[in-house]
Order: C-alpha cells, then structure tokens, then sequence
C-alpha cells in the first residue's frame, strides 16, 4: 500500500467534509491574524481535535464493515464458481451445509442453473450463474474502491490532526517562552 | 467540559496537566497517533521552528507509524493462516479417504482427493506469496521510518520523541 504523500501547498482547505488544518509558519504572526489570545486559540484548536476524533470514528467504523464485507462476497464467490464447475463436469454436488450449531446435514444439488443471493433488507433474489458472479465481482470491486477512498479519508484525517497537535504545542511553547522572556527581563540584576 | 486553562486533552483521552503558565518550567504535550508519543518540549529557551516540510515529515512518520501497526497485526493473520494450511495437508496426508469434505465459503462440499490436494496446494503458494509481500511491505515500512528519524532528530533533538512508550 503507497503511503501517500501529503498536499504539497500548505493546508488544503478540505476532503470530503473533513475541514483542513491550515499550517502555522509562524506562532506569532499566527495569532496575530487571528486576533486570538492564546487561550481562545488553544480552545479553537482543542474543538478541532474533538471533531476530528468524533470523524475519525465514524470512519473507522465504517472501514471495519467493509474489511469484514469483502471476504463474505470473496466466499460467495467460491461457490459460485464451485457449481460452474460442477455444471461444466455435469456432476451433482453433494454438500454438507450447517442447520443449527454443530448440526450439519447432507445435500445434493444438481442441475443448477441459478442461485439465489441475499442482497439483503430481507430481499433474496435469484439470478443465473452468470449474472450471479458479474454482480458479485462488481460489489467485490466497489467494496475494494470504497476501503481505498476510506483508508485516504482516514489518512488526511491523521495528518490534519497531527497538524493540529503539533499548533497546539507550538503554541503554548511560544507562549510559556514569552512569559519566560518577559520575567528575565523584569529580574534586575543580582 | 473543555479543557481548563492549565490542562490540555490528548487524542487516547488522557489530560495533560501543565504547570501554571507563569511558572517556567518545560511543557510536555503528547501527541499520540496511535502508539507514537511525540513530546514537544521546550528546550533551555531556544525554540526550534518547525517548517511546512518538517510537518511533513511528521505526519508522514504518523502514517508509517500507523501502517507498521496495521502490518504487524496482517502478518500474524497471514501466518495463522499459513500454518492452518500446513495442518490441513499434514492431515491429507495422513488420511486415506478418497472423498473429503472441503470448506467453500459455509458449507462443506464432497471433494474428491486429488483435487483437493491441488487446491491446497494452490492455498498454500498464495497464502506464502501474501506473507513475503506483507514481510517486505513491513521492511520498507521500517526503512522509511528510521530515515525519517533521522532526519527530525537532527532538527529537534531533543524536543522531539519518536519512540514508542
């Protein structure tokens, strides 16, 4: 898997509803245009993380569905090739398939010409052999596309919140700096 | 309930309490995309700028940081797997029967011996292919990221911390 690089000008403004991280070049000038203190910046930064983290769930969520969806259509279409096979060779097929837990019972098929596939919300379909596997190979292929665009979401969603959290250090370092600098000034020689 | 003014909430949920800001002393702050801890700390009053590559660089060490956790975790899948196939033709081996039951997606189906002696071992060469490209995925992982380390600690030194706890 390419590690892709990040946007190469300073900030892209946003993907897919994700708002971007503007980089800070400089604390000072920063807050200066923001017109902020450093503590209402470092409350807008913190808000940011918390969105981020509430985004980044759901996106991981929704990348565990697909990650487990793909190697149920992978399977589906083990057997369907399975009984291509066996149409090809004229054989029946004897199986044992699962009844209830630990319970397994006999089966022969023979003659098929078409499954039936659950495409779910309760609907279950049947299709020929043909169509079954060009519908299973296209949800496979846009099952993959879509884990690709997540895992890129997913991606530029880490670097915005690395961005932040490094502003957020940077801030308060500049800041902590400043106090220290005011007070060295402010100690008379001793 | 924001933060307060002294204490600063890190990405896993921990807070950070900082001292009171009029009293010098270093400031720690945890950055932590997954297991990396990046520490910023103030040095004796110099402050290293960080540059858009450095941030870069950061985020890029974040991701590959990231990537390596995820591969450790497909390896050890990717080796269950491998050995679960060595079984199952140990097994075959052993077994004298002429029909067997092969797994195909939730059933079972009625295979004679030969040809699943050839699926098996059809499985087993992808699964070893899957695991060296993983291996060697994880290498260059790896390489990238003590390059990186290299060079953000030869900005940062010691204000930057890029091991894991």
């Amino acid at each position: 898997m390419e590690i892709s690089p990040s946007a190469s000008t300073a900030g892209v403004t946003e993907r897919r509803g994700i708002p971007g991280a503007s980089f800070v070049e400089d604390v000072e000038t920063y807050l200066k245009q923001s017109g902020l203190d450093v503590n209402s910046s470092l409350g807008f930064l913190q808000e940011r993380l918390q969105q981020y983290r509430v985004v980044e769930m759901k996106l991981l969520a929704q990348q565990r569905d697909l990650q487990a969806k793909i190697p149920d259509i992978e399977k589906c279409l083990d057997v369907v090739a399975m009984l291509e096979a066996k149409k090809t060779a004229g054989e029946a097929l004897i199986t044992d398939f699962e009844v209830a837990e630990g319970i397994y019972s006999r089966s022969k098929v023979e003659d098929n010409d078409s499954v039936c596939l659950w495409l779910g919300a309760n609907v279950m379909l049947e299709y020929s052999l043909e169509e079954a596997k060009s519908l299973l190979e296209k949800n496979l292929e846009n099952a993959k596309a879509s884990l690709e665009v997540l895992v890129g979401d997913l991606q530029f969603l880490r670097d915005q919140v690395t961005i932040t959290q490094v502003t957020v250090a940077r801030v308060y370092n500049w800041d902590v700096h400043q106090r220290r600098t005011k007070q060295a000034v402010k100690e008379p020689e001793s | 309930m924001g933060p307060r003014r002294n204490e600063i909430n890190t990405l896993d949920n921990t807070t950070l309490r900082s001292s009171p800001l009029f009293i010098s002393s270093p400031v720690e702050f945890l950055l932590s995309p997954r297991r990396i801890v990046l520490k910023m700390q103030q040095g004796e009053g110099s402050e290293t700028q960080v540059t858009w590559e450095d941030q870069q660089n950061i985020n890029k060490f974040g991701r590959l940081n990231n990537r390596y956790h995820e591969l450790e975790e497909e390896i050890k899948v990717a080796k269950e797997a491998n050995e679960n196939l060595e079984d199952a033709s140990n097994e075959l081996i052993l077994s004298d029967e002429d029909v067997l039951r092969f797994q195909i997606g939730e059933v079972f189906a009625h295979v004679p011996s030969e040809e699943v002696e050839s699926r098996l071992e059809k499985m087993k060469e992808d699964a070893a292919k899957e695991l060296q490209r993983l291996e060697e995925e994880k290498e260059s992982v790896l390489a990238q990221m003590a390059e990186l380390k290299k060079i953000l600690y030869g900005k940062f030194k010691d204000s930057i911390n890029l091991e894991e706890d």
